[in-house]
């Protein structure tokens, strides 16, 4: 069993178990009317949909910590319906259903390290590297028709995803990436 | 701890005094230390060997202003326990003043006057209040009206106060939220002051009939214990020396939340010395 929480332990990134879901704070601020009692004011974002709820809470409720819990693992390969990860150390693995990472899963690039999310038990969600290498597979050649400065074209990446590249990116280079601006960063010389 | 922040707060404590000075209030100092903590079931007291840290200066005013002086203004730190986030400090600084022969409405007008000259001292553009009825906005945040007392709270929290970002006086609160101030037409006749978004001011028009003070007390007393919390004693030189009070009129502004709000910062931290 998880701790049990008051309104008083709140801080940003605790994780509490709220409506049958994880949510992790993000925001709270004790507020307290003139004559009245107690509040604290919060908001919430639910750790597998990214949903941020408000919600007020009065000072001495209760709240379960979540049971969740992260562990580092590798990506191996995805098939139809599943996307699969190892555990480095013990090599044991998982396989998270596609729809549940549809968003992350353009950025999943083979044998790069994940935190995968685990919720009573299960693996549900993963956060990605703050940085991504992946080839161009397709993109408009050169900075044709376009000499504006600052301009940029689609490019399409070996992992999946599609991001705007400065005009001078050819295909086939391996592209530096922050999944989460989800913006090109650099070229990588390979 | 703001450099910046910190000479604002001075300027604008200056500001105060002058504006105090010129509107005929004396200045007057009460003890910190007090034997009968303020009437109220949802703050709570520092304690101090068997005495308490006052939670506002309130009682000890009203003893001056029975005693004969018509306008008086202090500006002291309070204290109240188990208040602490980005609004509230356990030590803040309070300015309080009253005046006799005044009603809320004379008071509404002090505290914009007040406040103006402190936005003055520090260059930024004057505040410009509307006033409003608590009926009025729980009608425009759709709230239905209610006797739950924490049901009523949770809708001012989360349906009123995030729209009362622009410079408001909310007045006519419900009988039952009267604390010391007296009724009118059925309604407390006191008011608060909300200024960047944060209640900043609490005004009662001062009741000082002892009967009405008694029972108020004894309530307030009852109350507290129904909550678990030590009922406070009755301070009966307080309800005596308020019955030979004038008419009179008494407000409690934070120089804290004021500082914060003009000088644009939603962190208590920003304008103390912690």
């Amino acid at each position: 069993m998880g701790r049990v929480y008051q309104t008083s332990d709140f801080r940003n990134g605790l994780k509490v178990e709220l409506d049958n879901g994880p949510y992790t704070v993000v925001y709270f601020q004790f507020v307290k009317p003139g004559k009245g009692t107690a509040f604290t004011r919060t908001k919430l974002k639910h750790m597998l949909n990214g949903n941020v709820i408000e919600r007020t809470f009065r000072t001495g409720e209760t709240f379960r910590e979540a049971d969740v819990e992260l562990e580092s693992m590798q990506y191996l390969y995805s098939d139809d319906e599943f996307y699969h990860f190892m555990n480095e150390e013990s090599f044991e693995q998982v396989a998270i259903v596609a729809t549940a990472i549809a968003e992350e899963a353009n950025y999943l690039v083979e044998n790069d390290v994940v935190d995968v999310l685990y919720y009573k038990g299960a693996p549900v969600n993963i956060t990605l590297p703050n940085f991504i290498e992946s080839e161009v597979v397709y993109c408009e050649p050169g900075a044709r028709g376009n000499t504006a400065q600052g301009a940029t074209k689609p490019a399409t990446l070996a992992c999946g995803a599609t991001l705007n590249v400065p005009l001078f990116i050819e295909q086939g280079e391996t592209l530096k990436v922050d999944t989460r601006t989800k913006e090109y960063v650099s070229r990588v010389q390979k | 701890m703001n450099p910046t922040r910190l000479r604002q707060r001075a300027a604008i404590t200056r500001a105060i005094r002058q504006w105090f000075d010129e509107h005929g209030y004396l200045e007057v100092h009460t003890p910190v230390l007090v034997q009968f903590p303020a009437l109220e079931e949802h703050l709570e007291p520092v304690k101090v060997g068997n005495a308490y840290l006052h939670t506002s200066p309130e009682f000890a005013m009203k003893r001056v202003l029975g005693a004969g002086l018509c306008r008086v203004y202090q500006i002291v730190p309070c204290f109240r326990e188990e208040e602490i986030g980005r609004h509230h400090a356990r030590e803040f600084t309070m300015i309080e003043w009253y005046r006799a022969n005044a009603g809320t409405a004379d008071l509404m007008d002090d505290v914009e006057s007040l406040i103006a000259s402190a936005a003055g001292a520090i260059k930024i553009p004057l505040p410009h209040f509307t006033r409003l009825s608590v009926a009025d906005l729980r009608l425009r945040a759709g709230l239905d009206d209610t006797d739950d007392e924490v049901e009523w709270f949770q809708g001012w929290v989360d349906a009123v106060e995030p729209r009362l970002t622009d410079p408001t006086i909310v007045h006519s609160y419900p009988s039952w939220q009267a604390a010391l101030a007296t009724e009118r037409n059925g309604l407390a006749d006191r008011f608060e002051v909300y200024l960047g978004g944060v209640e900043i001011g609490n005004c009662f028009a001062e009741e000082g009939d002892p009967h009405v003070l008694r029972s108020r007390f004894s309530a307030s007393a009852h109350k507290r214990t129904a909550m678990g919390k030590e009922p406070h004693a009755i301070d009966h030189g307080l309800i005596e020396a308020t019955s030979r009070m004038p008419r009179t009129s008494g407000i409690a502004v934070g120089l804290d939340r004021l500082v914060m709000a003009l000088t644009g910062t939603t962190d208590i931290s920003d304008v103390q010395v912690q």
